[in-house]
């Protein structure tokens, strides 16, 4: 049994929260020859480079960033052995614990579904223009990088 | 006149405007775009030149020798949040503070 999932809701960047479950039994939905779900959650820390963080808001390029992100999915589906791939970004501002960036995939093994998992997380951090300012004590500082 | 889209900290540098609009000649290149950029907003073009903050063209990231139509969507890049671009490895930017 194979569902028809619109390719806009497997990659998506949003303000709203995600329900981790609602997205994995997206991707589940696509094919009953899934048999491994690997799956990325990022998170707001509340310390960063030493620094204590109150809330973190999110910057995005529209257009770009969801650009990127379909770039990524289709390149995950292409050079990994895997069947399906959902990639979600939110952005605004996101309060400390809440769910940030989400990555699932669904392939036949898990080996594959990791592997294709770490790439997608790796890559749409290099690839994707998403800004970070973090909220401070010291003041408001637009982070380069997610340790 | 070329519209250019600013974010996180490139927007800050300039004020929080969120686009700049400058005098360009249709069919000049990316390299002709930063010396405007040096020319007018002396900080952001040295961040450009020095590579930290990176050109896009119709959402791609461009080189010097790319050719910008005034019609084109052209952006200003500063380092994801996630970390490097592929022009952009090495050497971190000491973070841009923010006053509000």
């Amino acid at each position: 049994m194979a569902v028809e999932i619109e390719e806009t809701m497997l990659v998506r960047v949003q303000a709203e929260d995600f329900s981790v479950d609602e997205e994995i039994n997206r991707v589940r939905a696509r094919s009953t020859r899934i048999g491994g779900i690997a799956t990325f959650l990022g998170t707001v820390r509340d310390r960063s480079k030493g620094r204590d963080v109150r809330l973190l808001t999110f910057e995005h390029y529209e257009g770009m960033a969801q650009k990127k992100l379909r770039e990524i999915r289709e390149r995950a589906l292409q050079d990994f052995d895997v069947i399906e791939v959902l990639v979600l970004h939110r952005y605004g501002a996101i309060e400390i614990g809440e769910n940030v960036v989400l990555i699932v995939v669904g392939a036949e093994h898990r080996a594959d579904a990791f592997r294709a998992c770490e790439w997608c997380i790796d890559e749409l951090k290099k690839i994707t223009p998403i800004w970070k300012l973090e909220e401070t004590p010291e003041g408001d500082v637009w982070v380069e990088e997610h340790p | 006149m070329l519209s250019i889209k600013l974010f996180g900290m490139v927007k800050t540098l300039a004020q929080q405007q969120k686009e700049l609009s400058l005098e360009f000649v249709d069919g000049q290149k990316v390299e002709d775009l930063v010396e405007v950029l040096r020319a007018q907003y002396p900080e952001i073009g040295e961040l450009v030149l020095k590579k930290k903050v990176l050109i896009s063209v119709n959402q791609e990231i461009s080189h010097p020798d790319t050719v910008i139509s005034t019609a084109d969507e052209v952006a200003l890049l500063p380092p994801f949040a996630g970390g490097s671009l592929e022009a952009n490895s090495k050497g971190k930017m000491k973070n841009a503070k923010v006053s509000r």
